[in-house]
């Protein structure tokens, strides 16, 4: 048997760690990466609350920074103070805090903190141990470092918006902030290189992460195309682009749809092959789209032997074979013939999913009066399982505990500082 | 030289773009990286574009060079039973253990997580996978863009009045792989103060979880489903993409506020809509979104893109030409960075590949090779790392193990 918990005492790989976490919705994601490794993850936010909480969905549609979904989600596992730390008060107590602390996660426009004298010089100088991770849409230096930017313009950045949608209609963003997830992801990738380095030489450093580099890696390498001297897949018309997926893609279901692999080639083909001996044998096409010859078929397509019109019709066939069946009726038949299909699960098809079942994959946590299911840990570790904790904090909830707590202010000062909207 | 992961020895059994990926991200901080492959069934990624001069070979793809950039290039076959002594040595020298085979397959081999900590009790192993290694759905053929079905991104990328599209790629290739490599330095990690290796269980839909979890949590607490809004925001508005002069030229366009949605109508020719009253809120624009999009891109079909990027930029509006590879690779920001790096290749004069995607001040990434070519480090893997003598080099090679 794995060993199942450590012998040493140490529970987690990051127990102990202290992170101050004053990232927004650029990079709010790492603490939370961080905090489910079992570091002591501290939420800094300004005492209206971090932008991140103007993300919905809502509960109940609110619109409250209380009731965000998204910083229910990203900053759960964390504890959170408030303080506005362009006061000096909140600055000197915000370096207190700096003292002790093993990494900083920022994602505030580059420039912004050294601008109210805490620059990373500042800060490294309170503290050489501190990791400082700034996360931000371009990096912190360069032509476009300062530029406005969102989730969706610096998808636009990276090539990869181009990979999206259909070819009759401009290019599709994915939803839900995929590049500060990705942006996010880096930065926790960075913080843990950066910690592991510090176990050497003692001092912290750096970890300067652009959301548009982060998303590049979505490309898949179609980025390189040109420095390479070839032509990228995204957006070509759809005659190329048939050829080069197949009849891949998203088909319709009974109840939904279904997406499916069928790629031509010795590597995957034999898949397609095996998938048109289902539709035969279910009566949903002839012998002669089943003997097809799928693995060569692109050779077929360039020789003019094969064209395609006739692709297109085959899609047609598959389409009413898809059409006839139900998730579950496609899913079963995959999972027997072993296919590369898979239908197209809701969110809440996957809640319900056996398979995160029998692994005991989600994680309930208190929100509000409901008990809700949490993602659970993005790796079985079994050492050192992810532990899960408290839910994401209100605005300055952990003020007591921490600034009166650990830096020891009476319940006196908390009062006058929060009278001067400090905490 | 100051590398931050120098001295950290990595087997990498890992194939196509997810695994490869991941472990990349530490032989560009220093790691030493074995990455085994045979020639008897070529690597996926070796058969996957880009090409160089759009010319298919498998010492010719940028998928696998820029996968497996700085790592050391070792042929094994992992079917030949001689191959076997070869392993257990590399099991012994390697801190790090990866592979994303089907579930069965190491197992089948002999090489599960308890047969390799017998040889080293040490050693960190993760195995990925697209449903994790047991369970109804463990086999599941799942690669590619099946994987976004089952993490439930499908259903969430399209056009209201179609059937979804779906993420372009295999996305979940993409966010699984962030998860890998932050996996193995937690494990490292947790290694350092305990001395512990332990095995990691990567279920690639597991990760894509986490990145569309407020969707999760708004199914349960609300009971609404992730419907498709083509490029519209729950929160901004306008926020789309619209048509630049030229072909296939796009821009990406976010409105944050009233101050930049005055500023786009000025911009875009229409300062009745800057002043009327009822635009100065998100919902007042929702209200009348298709009427303003076709504003902004009746402006922006007689603009090229850069021009109008750089309108709306300077008057502080999110927005960005939707780079094609040819402008990605001349973005000035991208060059700033030094994102593309020239690196040396044992069959090509030059090359390039990306750089780290995060940035170390004081240890800096070295990334200064491409992809091992077929077995290109046989001799430094075996003779060097491991001590193996000519003789028995030859009497391996004979039964095969280096095919």
């Amino acid at each position: 048997m794995p060993p199942t918990g450590s012998e040493t005492g140490v529970a987690a790989p990051l127990s102990g760690v202290r992170v101050l976490d004053l990232a927004n919705e650029w990079g709010i994601l790492a603490g939370n990466v961080l905090a489910d490794l079992g570091a002591d993850v501290v939420a800094v936010e300004p005492p209206a609350g971090s932008t991140a909480r103007r993300l919905g969905p809502f509960r109940d549609d609110s619109g409250r920074a209380e009731d965000s979904l998204f910083w229910l989600a990203y900053a759960r596992n964390k504890r959170g103070i408030s303080l506005a730390i362009d006061t000096p008060d909140g600055l000197e107590l915000l370096l207190r805090l700096v003292r002790d602390a093993d990494v900083l996660i920022e994602s505030f426009a580059p420039g912004w903190l050294a601008g109210i004298g805490l620059g990373y010089d500042v800060l490294a100088a309170a503290n050489p141990r501190l990791i400082q991770v700034s996360v931000s849409p371009f990096g912190q230096d360069g032509p476009k470092a300062n530029w406005p930017a969102t989730d969706l313009t610096v998808t636009a950045a990276s090539n990869y918006l181009l990979a999206s949608g259909d070819p009759d209609r401009p290019p599709l963003h994915v939803p839900y902030h995929q590049a500060y997830l990705h942006a996010g992801t880096e930065a926790a990738s960075g913080c843990l290189v950066a910690i592991r380095e510090r176990r050497r030489s003692g001092l912290g450093q750096l970890v300067d992460v652009s959301a548009q580099e982060a998303m590049t890696s979505c490309t898949q390498s179609f980025i390189l195309s040109s420095a390479w001297n070839d032509v990228s897949f995204f957006r070509l018309p759809p005659g190329p682009t048939r050829v080069k997926v197949g009849l891949s893609g998203v088909y319709p279901a009974k109840d939904g749809a279904v997406v499916i692999g069928f790629f031509f080639g010795s590597g995957l083909g034999p898949l397609a092959v095996k998938f048109m001996h289902w539709v035969y044998e279910e009566g949903m096409c002839d012998e002669r789209d089943r003997d097809k010859d799928w693995v060569n078929y692109m050779a077929l397509l360039n020789s003019g032997e094969e064209t395609v019109e006739e692709l297109d019709r085959v899609r047609g066939v598959l389409e009413r074979f898809t059409s006839s069946k139900t998730k579950q009726e496609l899913l079963e038949g995959s999972l027997s013939r072993g296919l590369l299909l898979s239908p197209a699960f809701t969110v809440k098809d996957v809640i319900e999913s056996p398979q995160m079942a029998h692994r005991g994959y989600w994680q309930r946590t208190a929100t509000g009066d409901k008990s809700v299911q949490y993602p659970g840990p993005f790796a079985r570790f079994s050492a050192s399982p992810l532990q899960y904790g408290p839910p994401a904090p209100s605005i300055g909830e952990h003020n007591a505990a921490i600034l009166g707590g650990e830096l020891g202010l009476g319940q006196r000062e908390l009062e006058a500082l929060a009278a001067r909207g400090v905490v | 030289m100051n590398k931050a992961l120098e001295g950290l020895k990595v087997l990498d059994l890992t194939w196509v773009v997810v695994g490869p990926t991941a472990v990349r991200v530490l032989a560009d901080y220093g790691a030493t990286v074995v990455h085994v492959e045979t020639g008897t069934r070529v690597d996926t990624a070796r058969t996957a574009p880009p090409f160089r001069d759009s010319k298919p070979g498998p010492e010719s793809s940028a998928c696998f060079n820029n996968g497996n950039a700085g790592k050391l290039g070792l042929l094994l076959n992992l079917r030949v039973p001689e191959a076997r002594t070869v392993l257990t040595r590399l099991i012994e020298w390697a801190d790090v253990l990866a592979e994303n085979f089907t579930p069965h397959v190491m197992r089948r081999w002999g090489l599960d997580y308890e047969s390799v900590r017998a040889i080293n009790p040490r050693i960190i192993y993760l195995s990925a996978s697209m449903m994790g290694q047991e369970g109804p759905y463990s086999n599941l053929a799942a690669i590619g863009n099946v994987g976004a079905a089952l993490g439930g991104f499908t259903n969430v990328v399209g056009w209201p009045d179609r059937q979804p599209s779906g993420p372009g790629g295999a996305y979940t290739d993409y966010v699984a792989s962030k998860y890998i490599t932050i996996s193995l330095l937690a494990a490292l990690e947790y290694r350092d103060r305990t001395g512990e290796g332990q095995y990691i269980d990567l279920a690639q839909a597991e990760t894509a979880v986490h990145f569309l979890a407020p969707a999760y949590l708004d199914v349960q607490v609300n009971g609404r489903l992730p419907e498709t809004h083509g490029n519209r925001s729950p929160e901004h508005a306008p926020h789309g993409v619209f048509p630049c002069l030229g072909h296939e030229q796009w821009i990406a366009i976010a409105v944050e506020d009233e101050a930049q949605w005055t500023a786009l109508a000025r911009i875009i020719g229409r300062p009745e809509l800057a002043e009327d009253p009822s635009l100065q809120s998100v919902l007042g624009r929702q209200a009348r979104l298709e009427e303003l999009e076709a504003a902004i891109a009746a402006w922006t079909a007689t603009v090229e893109p850069g021009k109008a990027e750089a309108l709306l930029v300077a008057a502080g509006v999110p927005a960005h030409a939707a780079l094609d590879s040819p402008a990605a690779v001349a973005d000035p920001q991208l060059n700033h960075r030094g994102h593309f790096v020239p690196v040396e290749h044992a069959q090509w004069d030059s090359m390039v590949v990306e750089g780290s995607r995060f940035r170390l001040g004081r240890t800096p990434a070295a990334i200064t090779a491409g992809g091992p070519t077929f077995g290109q480090h046989n001799d430094t893997v075996l003779r060097d790392i491991l001590g193996i003598d000519d003789a028995t080099i030859t009497d391996l090679a004979i039964a095969g193990a280096f095919d």
